[in-house]
Formats: structure tokens, C-alpha cells, sequence
């Protein structure tokens, strides 16, 4: 099947092992799709119903009669946005200046950010929080954000990218009187847009995933997040008398990142193929 | 981009303090958002459901009380992480919902005021609270909470089953009285039936195994606490109650290997005779009940924990209102005090969810009485007993306690094992506490 797939053609069994697979992997979406388009009663204690109609809309016309719900989403997309582009930034900054330049403690600060990557965000969270509520940024944008931003995995990804890259074209653009910045900006920003592109899905799934910091900083229904916003709307035993809310939620919840990957399907792949060759 | 400015310029509004002349209050509630279906009803009356009915009571007392906006935050359940960080921040909210088993984590550190100002401002007095309810809310001299509801475990009967199996009498099911009895009653169920006699969430319900071990422990006179820093659950006591729940599974008159949504959608489904879970769930249980059709239709019934042994008592907690603590204006004292009131005065809406009053009054009146089954269940409301109000962690040593019981009740490790782990357990953690 290797060889086959070397030649870019697949044999019966092999197409076979692929719909098998994709079957596999799509069995619980369609399920979870099937059971947010059943009424909540029919689902208590016979989930079987989902297989078969009468199927309803109700549980997303639930979702959406909460006023609040927009208002999630925004705040969800601003934050996943707002953190996304500051990793970029300063990730791409401090990885060029890891892999490329030379100033004091260059190899000391490095390890520094690498033991960050040992450091699990829960370790931090006490101190975390107390920062912010000294700052008075609990139940902000800035508060749901800015913790985003220390990420040292998107340091050592864009370090460990960036040394890929040939110094000679460095040289090359010195010699041909380019600043450091220019350097930076027009010769080795394009070159690592697949980098950067890994880097931004992996950032925005997890800042739009991301649960644990919002619900204890963001605190008042209209700073919540889709993920907190949705679990809070969520009543007890949501699971048994509410499953059809439930997963009308988790599939609310996953259509933009959906729509993402759909929009950007070509970049993700050729950017994770890229990666993974590199 | 025109139109991005403005929701940007709305959001920014949005997050201004209010000035409309009203009194704000900050509530914080659990139990699910239902504005779609809620969200401008004021008709107490006509809603259903815990979400719908506290979301409609807030609105009345909105409408009520003009001069008061209770500004309301529904959080995840349960919401204490919440509203540990936003006393950590210093910016709690006025009024939250709290379980009382978790009212001693934070009355203990004065992080929520005593209430007896209130409900003497508010007109309520503690002596119309029902017994288990003020226990559960009493603690330090002081009462820490308004009550709002009793809850604790039920036995839900599928009589139609029970019928079959013989165990019908004067169109009631035949409870056990004895521990003996509930055995070969459970035998004669499963012989007659072919299904199990309980149905069990012996699997990722910490609260069910907990609640079996804790109820028959306090009916045969343990003392769970000796103190407020120490559990004890090694004792033959603990070990007889155990050994009892051990049988059960040993000779598979309940179900096995089934966690919650598996136990209801079980139960629901006509394949056991009996669910021991909680008051919660006697809505859903009724509306089966009344649906053409289903297997439990017209044939459910539901009654607090039979006696076994002992004292006929029972592990229950409740819902309750409490205050954080914060600077407040008098007019904002005065508005929980008239809050207080309300929901005094509406406590059988609420009940109407299937939780017990806190209320004797409530218990007495006539309306809560014919609501289904309430007459059966309403003993609890004097049978029930709530953990010790100076022990703090309740929350997490129920989930200690419950974990170890399980493994003790379905094998998986040895009672005296399993016991003595749960003591350890449970006594770490309460010796971190101060």
C-alpha cells in the first residue's frame, strides 16, 4: 500500500482501509449531529431514537434564543484572534532572535523558555490569578488574552523553523545593505509562512477550546467565552434529560472552527505536510 | 467597518456602569440558561423545570419590585470555582445559590456573611424553617443561608415490575423493612422478573455510593465525624453497611457496571425494579410516567429510603441562598432582605421542581400536597440529616467517600481496604485545613 501510495494510486484494499477509517472517524460526528436534531424527551433513556425522524431544530433555536449567545461567540473570536496574532508576533520575534542573533544570556534565556514548556498552566494559575485581579483585568479582553501569549511552545517551533533556514541569505541581504528588520520582515517572515500557519491553527484551536482560564476570570455572563457561555447554560443532568441541547451545542460550538478548516483546508495541509518534511 | 465600530462602541457601553436609578444586585445562580423559553415569562405558575422556574421567579421579582434589578450571572454548574475566583479578585457577587453541605468552606473563613439580619429584616423567622433545613444553613451560632430546598436520595419504583414480581400490595409497592427483607425481596424480583431488583450508578457517581454508605451509617448511630478534622468509616458499623451493599452486587440483585445517564435511560427503559437517586429526577421520572406508551407509564412510584436498620433516617443536603461578603450601600441590604421575602413566600413554586420545602409551612399547605407523589415523599423533609455543618470539604470528601465505596460495594477492593483508604483520604485532606 506504501508503494501504491508512492506511485499516487490505491489498490481496493487499500481505498477499503481508507473508507473503513473515514467511517470510524465519522461515525461520532454524525451521531452527535443525529442527536442535536432530536427532541430532548424522545432521547431519556432511548438515545436509539436519534437514527430515525422526526428530527427538530429546537435545540438550536434554544441556543440562539439565549440573547447571550452572539455575544459569546464574539468574545470567543476576539479572543482566539487576539491571541493568535500575539503569538505570531512575538513567537516570530523571539524566535528570530534565538536562531539568529547573538546578544548575552542568549543560550541561558532559551533554556528558560524551554523549561516553560515543563510547566503545566495549572502550576500558575493561583499566582495567575491574583496577577490579573491586582490589575484590575478580570472581566476583560486584555484578561482572557494576554495569558495566551506566553507561549514558549510557539517560541521553540518558530526558533527550531527559523534555523532551518539558510544564513547565507542573511549574509546575502547584508551584503546588499538590508537592516536586521528587513531581513527579518522580507526575507525570512515569507519564508516561514507554513510555520507560521501550524503555529496560528494550533493557537486559535486552543484559545477557542480553552476553558479553565475564562470561567474563573472571565466571571460575568456577558465576558464569557463560547466553551464557559455554553456550559453555563447547560442544565444539571444536561447529559440524560438535555442530550439533544447538549450536542446542539458541541456542534454550535465546533461550525467556525469547521468553517476554518474548510476555508483554509489547503494551507493547513500543505502547512503540516511542510512541517512534518522539514 | 462602519458596522464593526458600532458593535465595538456597544460593547464598550455595554461594560459601563449602570446609572438607571435602580438598586443593582449581583445574583449568581446555577441550573442552566432557558431565556429562550423563560427569558420575559412572569407566570410562576406556568413554568417548569428548575431553570424555568427560578428564571421566571427572578423576572416576577423583578416586575415586582421596581426599584430593584437583580443582575443575574448563570454560571456552570456548580459554580464554586467561579466564585472562588471572584473572592479572590474581591469582586463576589451579592446573592449565590449553594448547595449547604459547601456553606462551612466559606462561612469558616467569613468569605459569607451570617444571615440573620436579613431574614429578621425580611420578616422570615428560622423556627418555619423545616429541621433538615436549618440544620443544613445553621453553623457557628449563626444561621448562614436561606434555605430553598431539602434533596436527597429516593427509592424510584417501577410498580409494573413490581407487580410482576409479586411485591404489590393495595395498589402500593411492598417496601423492605429490614435488611433481610430488601434481600429476599430483591431475589424475588429478579426469580419473577428476569431483571435486576436495583438499578445502580456505581460507575462515575460518586454521589450514589456515598449516599447509600452515609444514610445506613447515620441509621444504625455512627458518627461520621468525630470532629471537624477526622472521618470514621473503618468501623464494624461501616463495614456491616458495606458488606450489605457487597451482597447485593455479589449476587447481582442490582444492575452492574451502569453510570448515571446508563442507570436512567435504564430505569426509564423498564429494566429494573427500583432507582435510588435523587429528588431531582422525579420531573423526568412523571413525565414518563405520563406518556402513552413508555413502560413507565402509569406505573411509577416514588418513596424516601426504606428503613433497614436502626433509626429510620436518611443523608440529605439542599439548595440555599447566601450572601458573600462585601461592602454593600444599606439600599442593597435592604433589597436582599426583600429578596429574602420573596422567595420565602414562593418556596412551593420552587418545590414544585420535586425537591422538598424548606419550609414547614410549605410541607403543610395543601397545593404541595396534591402535587404527585409528594405525600409519599415528604417525611423526608424530618427524616433528613445533613453532615455536620462544621466540616468543611464536604463536596470533595463525598466524592472521596463515594469513589472507595464503590470499589468496597462492587468488589473491586477489599471492605476493610477500601474503608480505611476513604478515612486516610478524607483525613488528609481535611488536616490541610486550618
Amino acid at each position: 500500500m506504501a508503494a501504491d501510495l508512492r506511485r499516487g494510486r490505491l489498490t481496493p484494499l487499500g481505498w477499503a482501509g481508507l473508507l473503513i477509517g473515514a467511517a470510524i472517524m465519522l461515525a461520532p460526528l454524525i451521531w452527535t449531529l443525529l442527536l442535536s436534531l432530536k427532541n430532548n424527551g424522545e432521547l431519556v433513556g432511548h438515545s436509539e431514537a436519534a437514527l430515525h425522524g422526526p428530527y427538530t431544530l429546537q435545540n438550536y433555536a434554544a441556543i440562539f434564543g439565549n440573547s447571550l449567545t452572539l455575544r459569546w461567540l464574539l468574545n470567543s473570536t476576539i479572543v482566539a484572534l487576539g491571541q493568535t496574532a500575539g503569538v505570531l508576533i512575538l513567537a516570530s520575534l523571539a524566535g528570530y532572535g534565538f536562531a539568529r542573533l547573538d546578544f548575552p544570556f542568549r543560550r541561558t534565556l532559551y533554556i528558560f523558555v524551554l523549561v516553560g514548556l515543563a510547566v503545566p498552566s495549572q502550576a500558575v494559575i493561583l499566582v495567575q490569578h491574583q496577577l490579573f485581579a491586582w490589575l484590575r483585568l478580570h472581566n476583560s479582553y486584555p484578561g482572557l488574552i494576554l495569558p495566551g501569549l506566553i507561549a514558549p511552545f510557539g517560541v521553540f517551533f518558530m526558533t527550531t523553523y527559523m534555523r532551518g533556514i539558510p544564513r547565507e541569505l542573511d549574509e546575502a541581504a547584508m551584503l546588499d545593505g538590508a537592516s536586521r528588520w528587513t531581513i527579518f520582515w522580507k526575507i525570512i517572515m515569507p519564508l516561514t509562512v507554513p510555520a507560521q500557519s501550524t503555529l496560528a491553527v494550533f493557537t486559535f484551536l486552543g484559545a477557542w477550546n480553552d476553558y479553565w482560564w475564562p470561567l474563573i476570570s472571565a466571571t460575568r455572563s456577558d465576558m464569557y467565552t463560547l466553551t464557559v457561555g455554553l456550559a453555563a447554560a447547560q442544565m444539571n443532568y444536561a447529559q440524560t434529560s438535555g442530550l439533544g441541547y447538549l450536542m446542539a451545542q458541541a456542534v454550535f460550538a465546533s461550525i467556525p472552527i469547521f468553517i476554518i478548516y474548510i476555508i483554509f483546508q489547503k494551507q493547513i495541509v500543505r502547512a503540516m505536510a511542510g512541517t512534518a518534511v522539514r | 467597518m462602519k458596522r464593526t465600530a458600532a458593535i465595538l462602541l456597544a460593547i464598550l457601553l455595554g461594560s459601563c456602569a449602570k446609572s438607571d436609578g435602580k438598586t443593582h444586585i449581583y445574583l449568581q445562580r446555577f441550573f442552566g440558561e432557558c431565556g429562550a423559553e423563560y427569558g420575559g415569562s412572569t407566570d410562576i405558575a406556568k413554568a417548569e423545570g428548575e431553570c424555568g422556574i427560578i428564571t421566571t421567579m427572578i423576572n416576577r421579582f423583578n416586575a415586582e419590585n421596581p426599584d430593584i434589578q437583580l443582575d443575574v450571572n448563570v454560571v456552570a454548574w456548580p459554580g464554586y470555582p467561579q466564585l472562588t475566583a471572584q473572592v479572590a479578585a474581591r469582586d463576589p457577587p451579592d446573592l449565590v445559590t449553594m448547595h449547604e453541605g459547601v456553606i462551612s468552606d466559606y462561612a469558616a473563613k467569613g468569605l459569607v456573611e451570617p444571615v440573620d439580619g436579613y431574614l429578621r429584616a425580611a420578616g422570615v423567622s428560622p423556627d418555619g424553617f423545616t429541621e433538615a433545613a436549618k440544620q443544613g444553613v445553621t453553623m457557628y451560632g449563626h444561621i448562614y443561608a436561606l434555605p430553598w430546598d431539602t434533596h436527597g436520595g429516593l427509592f424510584h419504583v417501577n410498580t409494573a415490575l413490581f407487580a410482576k414480581a409479586g411485591l404489590m400490595r393495595g395498589g402500593k409497592p411492598v417496601l423492605p423493612n429490614t435488611a433481610d427483607e430488601l434481600i429476599s425481596q430483591a431475589r424475588q424480583f429478579e426469580q419473577r422478573t428476569g431483571k435486576p431488583y436495583l438499578i445502580q450508578s456505581n460507575v462515575g457517581d460518586p454521589a450514589f455510593a456515598a449516599r447509600n454508605l452515609y444514610t445506613y451509617m447515620i441509621a444504625k448511630g455512627a458518627v461520621l465525624f468525630p470532629d471537624a478534622h477526622h472521618i470514621r468509616l473503618n468501623t464494624p458499623v461501616g463495614v456491616e453497611v458495606a458488606a450489605f451493599f457487597r451482597r447485593i452486587n455479589a449476587e447481582k440483585l442490582g444492575s452492574q457496571n451502569m453510570d448515571t445517564p446508563g442507570a436512567i435511560a435504564a430505569f426509564v427503559s423498564g429494566e429494573g425494579g427500583i432507582y435510588p437517586t435523587g429528588t431531582w429526577m422525579i420531573g423526568s421520572f412523571e413525565q414518563e410516567a405520563t406518556t402513552p406508551g413508555r413502560p413507565l407509564y402509569k406505573n411509577y412510584a416514588v418513596y424516601p429510603y426504606p428503613h433497614l436498620w436502626g433509626e429510620h433516617v436518611e443523608f440529605v443536603s439542599g439548595h440555599s441562598w447566601v450572601v458573600p461578603t462585601r461592602k454593600r450601600t444599606p439600599q442593597q441590604r435592604d433589597a436582599i432582605a426583600r429578596f429574602f421575602k420573596f422567595m420565602a413566600a414562593h418556596n412551593y413554586d420552587w418545590v414544585r421542581t420535586g425537591h422538598i420545602p424548606a419550609f414547614k409551612a410549605v410541607l403543610d399547605d395543601p397545593r404541595f400536597k396534591a402535587l404527585p407523589h409528594r405525600a409519599d415523599i415528604a417525611p423526608l423533609a424530618t427524616i433528613g440529616r445533613p453532615l455536620p455543618s462544621n466540616v468543611q470539604r464536604q463536596n470533595a470528601i463525598e466524592g472521596i467517600v463515594g469513589e472507595e465505596a464503590a470499589a468496597a460495594f462492587t468488589g473491586q477492593k477489599s471492605i476493610p481496604q477500601a474503608l480505611a483508604q476513604a478515612e486516610r483520604r478524607v483525613n488528609d485532606l481535611l488536616s490541610q485545613i486550618d
